[in-house]
């Protein structure tokens, strides 16, 4: 047992860097000896950092050949080092698990002795924890770059969700800090695991951004000699012509065993490079339009290690500039955004004291104001203070009844932020002057005091479904 | 003006609705025991009557909708202390509003169901998220929980199904009951301190396990200890093993 905990404590530790804890995406009943995966994801626990606790977030080895700049596990940090054994990692997840401590396990490994080594070691214990422990729970699996198809494709297939860390927002700051991470060995495995989906029907795309459009077609699937569009920040082609390029169908795999049904996600540091939000939110764009994954995430750099060409150790990490990329991200997965939209040729960057979605409506102020009686779904989406339930909510009773400004608040709606951009009935209830500047500064005067507890919704650790209730009433976006 | 008495039951509830309509018009509703008469209504202790609430609930399901009828039963597990007439308001609007009568959302009667609602769905997850189990002596789990609504009965589904092939005991510790499950059955019952299995042998070093990875998962540089009570808030910590176990 105390062996145990001092390897848990070092792999926790190694691993806690790693944002995702999310258990969303696959809803599944029992169908082994114990669990099952609920489709909105359960956060069982918050850390004292107010990070939800939902997965078992581990490494499988900290002993790492690699020697990225930013990482705590690098190969010349002096640090303590340890490695699960398949069956002990499983077993302790499994009673972690039969606690309701846990939804899961999230593992992710540093790369002892090669890619494939480590992805074997990988795939071992998820295969003991799902065919002898009968563990029906969710499981993330990290993809190592570099690994090889056949490994990948048996992990697919014990696993959720996949990710491949894209670990920087641009080609540039890779080679800068990761160099021995390839842009080709990190896109590889995000395409294939794409192809996979798309040859069960089970591609489903981040959010609400492709509602409505089949994405498992022969033009979505990436073969090897398609140009891959990562814009000017991740410029990367493959090798071969594929056989699948020009042809009209996909051919279906017929099998009953799911692959990555919670689909795959990535994740990149903000602040460690000189990248501005516009070129980082391209990234993403490109990563949901071209790979149609789940989520994008980012992390603020903390600098654990020092280095000559990173922040220095005592910076601070950028949480609030972290906070306005991941609210840019909802903009785009959820309310019908591009990244062009929410910046202009003044402008690579966020603005710091308001939020993207105030912003753009500011500089778009000819749209506004809109009659909420009148408008779209899509268009309601676009008003601040307005989020999904309570767009939904408006559009079911306009239905049977007109909406009145009283009604807005029992809708959800959040007043303050979106009577300046509404009428009801006819009638505007925001200030008199009906200009950019009067509504900006009366709308930074009424937040001045709510910074701060904005900071505290740490919401982009929520569950899915969650965070879109809470981004409607806290009006965050 | 004439107040209603009845027995907490949700049959209870709806016979006093069918009494609204065809004795006299309810000017409150309480449950017996918790009630202070006053000078200005008479009061009637009504006898719960399954004819009487059998009708009202089927008027419900027919002239409202089997979603409303859902509605209104997880209200009367809520401790709101005006449920019972909220229910009866939103049974009266719906009534005359038929199965339509979700989509006011602005309407205040609509609201307050809506609300009371909110905040059951809301438990009932916390519930999913906070429960802890214990591994008592027979592999059998228990844990303890101490919800502000009756949301019991609402767990039954998840942990079911989840830990299938383990014996399972929630303990609503001061509703004095539990849910008691095996294998897809399960039934609720009366449940007291001297009921609870001995903990097994292994039981205190998973607990310090969870402890330790808890308090290393959590990255120093973003303390933000307020972020952590609006997610987990602090009267639901009693009953975590993370912030019990020493």
């Amino acid at each position: 047992m105390e062996a145990m905990m001092e390897k848990l404590k070092i792999l926790a530790d190694s691993a806690k860097y790693d944002v995702s804890c999310s258990s969303s995406g696959a809803g599944r009943h029992n169908n082994g000896k114990i669990g099952s995966a609920h489709a909105a994801g359960i956060c069982h626990s918050w850390g004292a950092d107010g990070r939800c606790i939902s997965l078992l977030k581990v490494l499988f080895t900290n002993k790492c050949v690699y020697n990225c700049e930013y990482c705590v596990n690098r190969r010349t940090n002096d640090f303590p080092r340890a490695s699960f054994e398949p069956d002990e990692l499983a077993r302790l997840t499994i009673e972690f698990y039969r606690r309701n401590y846990i939804e899961g396990l999230f593992l992710s490994s540093a790369v002892e002795v090669s890619p494939d080594y480590t992805a074997e070691r990988i795939l071992e214990s998820l295969q003991l924890l799902r065919y002898k422990y009968g563990f029906a729970g969710y499981i993330h699996a990290k993809i190592i770059p570099g690994v090889s198809p056949e490994l990948l494709h048996q992990i697919g297939l014990v696993a959720d969700r996949l990710s491949v860390n894209i670990e920087m927002p641009t080609s540039k700051s890779l080679e800068l800090l990761a160099p021995q991470k390839k842009p080709n060995e990190i896109f590889a495995p995000m395409r294939q695991i794409t192809n996979s989906l798309i040859e069960r029907n089970a591609l489903k795309g981040p959010g609400t951004m492709f509602r409505g459009q089949q994405l498992n077609t022969a033009e979505n699937y990436l073969g090897a000699g398609r140009q891959l569009n990562i814009a000017g920040n991740y410029p990367v082609t493959g090798g071969h012509k594929s056989s699948m390029a020009g042809s009209t169908a996909v051919a279906r795999v017929r099998t009953d065993k799911s692959f990555a049904p919670a689909g795959q996600t990535t994740q990149m540091i903000i602040g460690a490079g000189g990248e501005t939000d516009q070129s980082i939110l391209t990234t993403s764009e490109n990563l949901y339009r071209t790979f149609k994954m789940k989520r994008v995430y980012y992390s603020a750099y903390i600098p654990v290690v020092e280095s000559p060409v990173l922040p220095g150790k005592n910076t601070a990490p950028p949480l609030a500039r972290e906070h306005r990329i991941y609210q840019a991200d909802w903009l785009l997965r959820f309310y019908g955004f591009t990244v062009n939209e929410l910046f202009n040729k003044d402008n690579a960057n966020l603005d710091p004291d308001l939020d993207p979605k105030v912003t753009w409506a500011l500089r778009n102020l000819d749209q506004f104001p809109v009659e909420v009686n009148k408008a779209s779904y899509g268009m309601l989406m676009r008003v601040p203070g307005i989020g999904a339930v309570s767009a939904r909510r408006i559009i079911r009773q306009r239905r049977i009844a007109a909406v009145s400004f009283d009604d807005l608040k029992k809708m959800g709606v959040v007043i303050k932020r979106a009577r300046y951009f509404l009428t009801c009935g006819g009638r505007y209830y925001g200030q008199r002057s009906f200009d950019p500047e009067t509504i900006r500064n009366a709308i930074l005067q009424m937040e001045s005091g709510l910074q701060l507890s904005m900071f505290d919704n740490d919401w982009n650790r929520l569950e899915e479904g969650e965070k879109q209730e809470k981004l409607a009433q806290n009006g965050l976006i | 003006m004439l107040d209603y008495l009845y027995d907490g039951t949700f049959e209870g509830i709806l016979t006093c609705i069918y009494h609204h309509y065809y004795t006299g018009k309810a000017s409150g509703i309480f449950p017996q025991g918790e009630y202070q008469p006053t000078l200005l209504a008479d009061f009637m202790e009504v006898e719960t009557d399954s004819f009487k609430a059998t009708a009202v609930y089927e008027a419900i399901e027919k002239k409202i909708s089997s979603y409303d009828l859902r509605r209104i039963y997880k209200a009367y597990l809520s401790c709101d202390h005006d449920k019972e007439m909220k229910i009866l308001r939103y049974v009266e609007l719906g009534f005359r509003q038929g199965a339509s009568v979700s989509m006011l959302h602005g309407n205040p009667v609509v609201f307050d169901i809506q609300s009371i609602e909110k905040k059951i769905n809301v438990e009932t997850e916390r519930m999913l998220q906070f429960v802890r189990f214990s591994v008592m002596d027979g592999d059998v789990l228990y844990s303890r929980i101490e919800p502000d609504n009756d949301v019991l009965e609402l767990l039954h589904t998840h942990f079911c199904d989840r830990f299938r092939n383990d014996p399972f005991i929630i303990h609503d510790f001061r509703r004095r009951k539990a849910l008691i499950a095996y294998q897809n059955r399960w039934y609720i019952s009366e449940f007291d301190d001297s009921d609870i299995p001995e903990p097994s042998e292994e039981e205190q070093s998973y607990r310090l396990l969870w402890k330790n990875y808890f308090d290393n998962i959590s990255i120093k540089e973003r303390t933000n200890p307020r972020c952590q009570k609006n997610f987990m808030p602090v009267r639901y910590w009693k009953h975590l093993t993370e912030m019990n176990t020493i």
